[in-house]
């Protein structure tokens, strides 16, 4: 549905000099400085999939997406959407797409919900049936019937970004381009929008590609992610074998009867840990003593939780125990920090 | 092709319906807002009414026939003002905050949506001041009046509004490049001042610019002193030739900046 081939876009801007006296002769020179926003960047996504496009700010993400909506015309490089060009076939690409930008409304900012989509009804050129059977989907999925006739700008955010969604969505898009759509959101909201993509998703087969820094929206949603880092694609794979790679820790915690017994425990005997394997990456332990909790982090591919339960078990009794996967926040942190240096991982799923 | 009219036709309605309808929900401002547009009106017939009474005469030019150049000048600036008017919103603000995008996600033109966007009713008032100072001015016997005349003045100030939208578009669409050129359309627009008398009160420099760089005078006084009878029809079709080709350079100007528009980071 989706290709993007090496495509790059650097932004041009006149160099600038610090103080007045750079000011003005920043006026009388002609030094431009560019500024490589996304940096040969391909991926290609097939109907149907939800794929996370993440990275920190002012990595690129949106940068991309307005390349792919045909807002931007990519520098070097070309994308294809439903084999149309977005920045040499604009019109015909934009009636094949939907955008929500999180932060940005779509919609006329004064007027009732319900005339802003009939607005869009003549602007998409929407039959009246199909109009008829889409608002009734969409008035299912995203509740909007209680705000309706509500001007945009009395919505509360929930609500308008329930209604931009529902706005993108109206022509039955191919594809749809969120750009943040739960930032700002409350866990209930969140939680709606997420089934609402996912329920069109579902009954469309629509491809919707995502923009968050919310981990949650990814866990929920997609079943690829693609992480951007300064403009180069450092990640493209299935959110499981992320986790593989960059979360093989895990992490249980314990809360025990008597500390004392657990500090005179010797766990690297007890877990049968060879002496050239002992080093630090197998686990590491840490003890709360004034609340009782032992926690110990340890290699999931290398040691088994029940082990280290057991172990523990014998020298003292085990009140409580809880069992972390790492958050995938932490992973994309630590991506984000130190690059893949590990490899560009292309990991099966998606492609 | 017939169909893409009737379709951009119906869309316009829409879009300017729903201008009405947000300008309207605030009675109180709508009912101002007229007010203060009569109060402008008058106010601007009064002070051409005491200007005029000075100069009963001007480089041979008579006071009915100033104001018929006067008039007439303001109609086709009237008519690119009640349509055009948002694109002062693209050198303005839409491109440098990245508003801009929004035209770019429909599947329509974007001159189109830009421009479908707002009426201006102030504009009413130059057409208003324009139309009865024509009138009285030809009421008093200083135009030409037969058919060719009248047909012509109709082209004449359909080409003229083009030149309006195009010298308005051209600079406009400068900022895909500078992210703001709205100075930069205001002093080309307030060139068209200029126009609103006869051009040999200047001097040479500024008449070659009104006349050729900024072709203000072929909006205003050249085709008003054919409609005076001075000179031949040949002004309208020069007139007319450089309405087609600033609109062509504008547009065409105006759809290259479209592929370097830059956006706005969120």
């Amino acid at each position: 549905m989706i290709e993007v081939k090496n495509v790059s876009k650097e932004f041009v801007s006149p160099k600038k000099y610090p103080g007045l006296k750079g000011a003005i002769k920043g006026l009388f020179s002609n030094e431009k400085v560019a500024k490589v926003a996304v940096d040969d960047i391909s991926f290609s996504i097939a109907k149907g999939e939800i794929v996370g496009y993440i990275g920190s700010n002012g990595a690129g993400k949106s940068t991309t997406i307005k390349m792919m909506t045909g807002i931007l015309t990519p520098t070097r490089g070309e994308c294809l959407v439903d084999g149309i060009n977005p920045s040499k076939s604009r019109k015909k690409n934009a009636q094949n797409i939907g955008v929500v930008f999180g932060q940005r409304t779509q919609l006329w900012w004064d007027l009732p919900l319900s005339e802003s989509y009939t607005i869009l009804k003549e602007i998409y050129d929407i039959p009246d049936d199909l109009y008829a059977s889409q608002m009734e989907f969409l008035n299912n999925v995203l509740e909007l019937r209680d705000f309706f006739d509500k001007p945009v700008r009395t919505l509360s955010l929930g609500q308008r970004m329930r209604a931009d969604l529902g706005a993108a969505l109206l022509h039955n898009p191919k594809v749809l381009y969120l750009d943040e759509p739960t930032i700002g959101l409350d866990l209930v909201v969140k939680d709606n929008i997420r089934k609402a993509i996912k329920e069109i998703n579902e009954k469309y087969q629509t491809t919707v590609i995502l923009t968050t820094h919310d981990i949650g929206d990814i866990e929920e949603l997609c079943s690829r992610i693609i992480i951007i880092d300064e403009g180069k694609k450092i990640y493209d794979g299935t959110l499981d074998h992320l986790k593989d790679t960059y979360g093989s820790k895990r992490k249980v915690v314990m809360e025990v009867k008597n500390t004392e017994a657990v500090k005179a425990l010797d766990l690297v005997g007890a877990l049968h840990i060879s002496e050239e394997n002992s080093n630090e990456a197998c686990f590491t332990a840490e003890l709360d003593e004034a609340k009782n909790l032992f926690t110990i982090t340890f290699d999931k591919h290398r040691l088994q939780a029940p082990q280290i339960l057991s172990a523990v078990m014998e020298v003292t009794e085990v009140t409580d125990i809880k069992l972390q996967e790492t958050e995938l926040a932490e992973i994309v942190k630590e991506i984000y920090h130190h690059g893949t240096t590990t490899g560009t991982a292309e990991a099966g799923g998606g492609n | 092709m017939l169909h893409t009219i009737k379709r951009y036709w119906r869309l316009y309605r829409v879009l300017i319906a729903q201008f009405f309808k947000v300008v309207m929900q605030s009675k109180g401002d709508f009912l101002m807002g007229l007010l203060g547009f009569f109060l402008t009106q008058a106010s601007g017939i009064l002070f051409l009414y005491l200007i005029f009474e000075q100069i009963p005469s001007l480089n041979g030019w008579t006071l009915d026939q100033l104001i018929f150049i006067y008039g007439f000048a303001q109609i086709p600036r009237g008519i690119d003002h009640l349509l055009t008017d948002n694109i002062w919103l693209v050198a303005w603000r839409l491109v440098i905050n990245g508003e801009f995008d929004r035209y770019m996600l429909r599947p329509m033109n974007v001159f189109f949506q830009v421009i479908a966007e707002k009426i201006q009713p102030d504009a009413l008032g130059e057409l208003l001041i324009g139309s009865i100072l024509v009138i009285i001015s030809a009421s008093k016997g200083v135009v030409v009046f037969d058919f060719a005349h009248v047909a012509l003045f109709v082209v004449s100030v359909l080409a003229g509004a083009l030149i309006y939208t195009s010298i308005k578009l051209f600079f406009a669409a400068l900022a895909f490049w500078l992210k703001q050129s709205g100075p930069f359309l205001q002093v080309a627009y307030e060139m068209a001042d200029f126009a609103k008398y006869p051009t040999e009160i200047y001097n040479k420099g500024i008449r070659f610019l009104i006349t050729w760089v900024i072709p203000f005078a072929f909006v205003a006084y050249l085709p008003a002193s054919y409609f005076l009878g001075k000179g031949g029809a040949g002004v309208i079709g020069v007139e007319c030739l450089i309405a087609i080709v600033f609109w062509c350079v504008a547009y065409g100007v105006f759809n290259y900046g479209l592929k370097g528009y830059e956006s706005a980071g969120n």
